[in-house]
C-alpha cells in the first residue's frame, strides 16, 4: 500500500515552556470602564490618553463583531485578562531583567541575536516591555527606539505621538480596534530622522507568557524623508488550554523617498486568537515591504494595509501562511491605491494540512486619482492531505481606466508530473517531493532575515516517506 | 415592495467593499411558469418568468432567451441536466429597466452545461447562477460577455460547485465599461470534499474606457478536496499601451483602436454561440450585423 508522506507539524517545543505568574498582578478580566481606569491609573497614562481609552471602549461597546471571516464564538473577551503589572521596570541592561524572564528569551534566542546582528531590541513580556536597548552609535545619528509609554511621557516625543497614535486605525475601524484603544499596553516607539539608513535591523520580540490573558502591544513607526529602517516582530506563547488574545496594532508612517521593511514571524500557541491589525502610510516615492509569516494561534485575522498615498509610492507583500490541525488562518493584505503612479505587489504561499484551514483573502483598491497605477497579486495554496480546506478571497475595486491591475490565484496538490520529471532525472520520489515543498516555500523563505528563514525551515520540518497523494 | 438581499457572496469578505452582497426593492415574484420542451427555443422575456428546461437521455438542448422591455423583471430558470444529456442556455440582458436574474442547474454524470450571458448597455441587473456538478465528469461553461455605458449597474453572482469526481468547469468573462458603468462580478469555483481530480478555471478580462467607471470583481476559489486543480486570473484596465503604438503606426487613430479592441471582447463572447440564428441576432443588436458587407 503507497503510503502517505507526511508534512511534520510545526515542532513548538522550543516555546512551549513557560513560567507560572502571581495572579495578584493581574488586573482583573473583563472589559469595564473601571478596569481601563485602574490600568490608565496604573500606566500613568496623560490625561489625552485616559479619556481616548473610555472613547475607545465606548465604541468597542456600540461595535458589531465582525461578519465575515473564521468564527470567535469561544473567545469570551470579559475572561481575557487585559493587563498584567509590570514584574520590574524597563530595562536597558540585560542582566538586570528579572531571572525567569531572561531565561525565557533566551531560550528565544533574542540576546544572540541582538549581539549578533542587530541594532536594537525590545522585549515584551505580557503587558509590558523589560527591555530596550539600542547600539551607542544608532542611538547617535538621531534613531529613537523605545518603548511607547516612555516615549509618550518624554516631551520630545510626547505631541509626535499624541498626532499619530490611532490615527492611521481609529478605534472605529473594527470592534478589536476599539478593544485595542482601550486597553492597549506596551510596545514600540520608533523614529527614524531624515535622511538616517539603518544597515541593520531592530527586533522586537513579544511573549505572552500568562494564562488566558491578552496582549495589547501598539507598534508605531515614524520614518522620515529619505530614510530606511528594517524592523523585525516576533511573536510566542506557550500553550494554554484557556483562551488568549492578542489584538496588537502596528501604525506605520513611511515617509517621502523613505523605505521600511517591516518582517513578523508569528508563532503563537494554538489557543490564541491572533486578532492583529497593521497598517502603513506611504508618501510620495516611499516604500514599504511587508514580510510575514503565520505559523502559529488557532484563529487569526491578519491582513496589513499599505495605503499608498504619495505619488510613486509602493508596497510589497510576501507572505507564506501555515495551517495545521485546529487552526483557522485567515491572512492576507490590503493595497490601497490613492496617488498616482502608485504600484503594489502581493505574492503569497499558504499550505494546509492536517484539517487546517488556510484562506487568503485580499482587497486592492485604486481610487479615481491613482492614474497610472499598477498592482500585481499572486497567490498560490497547496493542499496536504483531504481533511483540510483552502480558500482564496480575493476583491479588486477600481475606479479609474488608467490603471493595470492582475490577479492569479493557483491552488492544488503537489504534481505528479512534476514528481515523475524529477524522477525520470535520477532523483528519489521522496527527495522530489521534499524539493517541491521546500519550492514551494523557497520565494518567501528567501525574504526572511536568515535566522528566521532557517527558523521557518526548522518550523516545516518535512518528514518523507513515500508520497503525497 | 420589499428590500431583498440578492447575490450573497458565497464566502463573505471585509464589508466595507460592499460586495458581500446587493439590496434591490422587489415587487413580489408573479411569474409565469414556462417549460422548454423544444429541442431548440428562442424566445423574447419581457414579463416576469420561471423556466424550466429539462434534458434527460442523451438529449441536447439550446434555449436563447432576449430579455428586454421598459418594465422591471424577475426571471427564474431551472435547468435540470440527466446522465450525458446537454443543455446551453444563452441569456442577452437588453433590458432598461430592472432586472433580476437567478438561474440553478443541476448536472448529472457526464452532463455538460453551456451558460453564455451577454449584458448589453443593461442599466441595472442583477444575475445569479448556481450550477451544481452533482455527477462524475459532468462539465460547466460560462462565458460571460458584457457592453456597459452611461449609469448601467451589473451584478453578477456565479457558483460552479463541484460535487462529483472528476468535475470540470471553467468561467470566463470579459467586458467593456464605458461612461459611468458599475460592474461587480463575483465568480466561485467550490470544490466540496470528495469531487477528486476535479478542475475549475475562472478568468476576467475587463477593459474600462469610461472615466468614472467602477470594476469590482471578485474571483473565489474554495476547497475542502485535495486532488483538484483550481485557478483564477484577473486583468483590469486599459487598452495595451504598445498595442495602441502599433495601431497606430498602422494608420488607425486611437479612439478607433480603442473602438476595435473593445468590440472584440464581446466579439469573442457572441462568437462562442453554436447557433448561427442566435449568434446573429446578437450581431445586429451590436450594430455589427452588415459587418461582411
Amino acid at each position: 500500500m503507497k503510503e502517505k508522506t507526511t508534512v511534520a507539524d510545526i515542532d513548538r517545543s522550543r516555546y512551549d515552556f513557560r513560567f507560572e505568574e502571581d495572579e495578584n498582578d493581574f488586573l482583573g478580566s473583563g472589559l469595564t470602564a473601571q478596569i481601563v481606569n485602574e490600568l490608565s491609573a496604573e500606566k500613568n497614562d496623560p490625561e489625552w490618553m485616559r479619556e481616548f481609552r473610555l472613547h475607545s471602549l465606548d465604541i468597542y461597546n456600540k461595535t458589531k463583531m465582525v461578519e465575515w471571516g473564521p468564527s470567535i464564538d469561544e473567545l469570551d473577551v470579559d475572561k481575557i485578562v487585559t493587563y498584567i503589572r509590570q514584574k520590574s521596570r524597563m530595562n536597558t541592561d540585560w542582566n538586570d531583567v528579572p531571572e525567569d524572564i531572561k531565561q525565557t528569551f533566551e531560550n528565544l534566542g533574542i540576546p544572540q541575536a541582538e549581539q549578533e546582528s542587530l541594532a536594537g531590541v525590545g522585549a515584551q513580556y505580557d503587558s509590558e516591555l523589560v527591555y530596550h536597548n539600542v547600539r551607542k552609535e544608532v542611538a547617535q545619528s538621531g534613531v529613537v527606539y523605545t518603548d511607547l509609554e516612555s516615549a509618550m511621557h518624554d516631551e520630545r516625543y510626547a505631541e509626535m505621538i499624541k498626532s499619530h497614535f490611532m490615527k492611521l486605525v481609529p478605534p472605529t475601524d473594527h470592534k478589536f480596534a476599539a478593544l485595542h484603544g482601550a486597553v492597549w499596553s506596551g510596545g514600540s516607539f520608533v523614529y527614524v530622522p531624515k535622511g538616517v539608513k539603518l544597515e541593520i535591523p531592530l527586533q522586537s520580540y513579544f511573549r505572552l507568557n500568562a494564562k488566558g490573558a491578552g496582549q495589547f502591544e501598539h507598534t508605531l513607526i515614524i520614518l522620515e524623508e529619505d530614510s530606511y529602517l528594517h524592523f523585525i516582530e516576533g511573536c510566542s506563547a506557550p500553550k494554554y488550554y484557556e483562551a488568549g488574545l492578542h489584538a496588537g496594532c502596528v501604525e506605520l508612517y513611511v515617509g517621502k523617498n523613505a523605505a521600511l521593511r517591516y518582517s513578523t514571524i508569528e508563532n503563537w500557541s494554538k489557543n490564541m486568537y491572533n486578532l492583529n491589525t497593521k497598517r502603513a502610510l506611504v508618501a510620495e516615492g516611499g516604500k514599504i515591504e511587508w514580510v510575514s509569516g503565520s505559523f502559529g494561534s488557532h484563529v487569526s485575522y491578519l491582513y496589513p494595509m499599505s495605503i499608498l498615498n504619495g505619488e510613486g509610492a509602493r508596497a510589497e507583500f510576501t507572505g507564506i501562511t501555515f495551517a495545521g490541525e485546529g487552526q483557522n488562518l485567515d491572512t492576507g493584505a490590503k493595497m490601497i491605491h490613492n496617488a498616482p503612479n502608485t504600484s503594489s505587489y502581493m505574492n503569497t504561499k499558504s499550505i494546509s494540512k492536517s484539517g487546517g484551514i488556510s484562506t487568503f483573502r485580499s482587497a486592492v483598491v485604486v481610487k479615481e486619482n491613482a492614474v497610472g497605477s499598477k498592482s500585481s497579486v499572486s497567490c498560490e495554496s497547496l493542499m496536504l492531505d483531504g481533511i483540510s480546506r483552502s480558500d482564496t478571497v480575493p476583491a479588486m475595486d477600481i475606479r479609474t481606466k488608467y490603471a493595470d491591475v492582475g490577479h492569479e490565484a493557483k491552488i492544488g496538490r503537489i504534481s505528479d508530473e512534476t514528481v515523475f520529471y524529477l524522477m525520470s532525472r535520477g532523483i528519489s520520489e521522496q527527495d522530489a517531493r521534499a524539493m517541491i515543498v521546500r519550492g514551494f516555500a523557497d520565494n518567501v523563505s528567501k525574504e526572511l532575515p536568515l535566522e528566521y528563514a532557517m527558523e521557518m525551515n526548522n518550523l516545516i520540518g518535512l518528514e518523507m516517506h513515500g508520497s503525497i497523494g | 415592495m420589499n428590500t431583498v438581499k440578492l447575490n450573497t457572496l458565497p464566502a463573505p469578505t471585509f464589508s466595507w467593499l460592499g460586495v458581500n452582497d446587493t439590496q434591490r426593492e422587489l415587487d413580489e415574484h408573479n411569474a409565469q411558469s414556462i417549460t422548454l420542451t423544444e429541442k431548440r427555443t428562442s424566445i423574447d422575456v419581457s414579463a416576469d418568468s420561471a423556466f424550466d428546461i429539462n434534458a434527460q437521455d442523451g438529449e441536447n438542448k439550446f434555449a436563447a432567451m432576449f430579455i428586454g422591455g421598459e418594465n422591471s423583471l424577475q426571471i427564474k430558470t431551472n435547468v435540470d441536466i440527466g446522465s450525458s444529456s446537454q443543455v446551453t442556455l444563452v441569456q442577452v440582458f437588453e433590458s432598461k429597466a430592472q432586472t433580476v436574474s437567478e438561474v440553478t442547474a443541476r448536472a448529472a454524470g457526464n452532463a455538460k452545461f453551456e451558460l453564455i450571458q451577454l449584458y448589453l448597455h443593461t442599466t441595472d441587473t442583477v444575475s445569479q447562477a448556481d450550477v451544481t456538478l452533482d455527477g462524475r465528469k459532468a462539465e460547466f461553461t460560462a462565458n460571460i460577455g458584457y457592453l456597459l455605458d452611461d449609469s448601467d449597474d451589473l451584478d453578477i453572482n456565479l457558483t460552479a460547485k463541484h460535487l462529483g469526481r472528476k468535475t470540470v468547469s471553467g468561467i470566463t468573462a470579459k467586458g467593456v465599461m464605458n461612461g459611468n458603468a458599475r460592474k461587480t462580478f463575483k465568480g466561485t469555483i467550490d470544490f466540496a470534499r470528495g469531487c477528486a481530480g476535479a478542475v475549475g478555471t475562472e478568468s476576467e478580462d475587463v477593459l474600462l474606457i469610461g472615466e468614472k467607471a467602477v470594476n469590482k470583481t471578485v474571483p473565489l476559489i474554495l476547497c475542502a478536496e485535495e486532488d483538484v486543480e483550481g485557478s483564477h486570473g484577473a486583468s483590469i484596465g486599459r487598452v495595451d499601451e504598445q498595442h495602441i503604438f502599433y495601431m497606430m503606426s498602422r494608420g488607425l487613430p486611437e479612439e478607433k483602436i480603442i473602438q476595435l479592441t473593445a468590440q472584440s471582447k464581446i466579439s469573442q463572447t457572441v462568437n462562442s454561440i453554436g447557433d448561427e440564428q442566435t449568434a446573429e441576432r446578437i450581431k445586429l443588436i451590436l450594430g455589427q450585423g452588415d459587418e461582411d458587407e
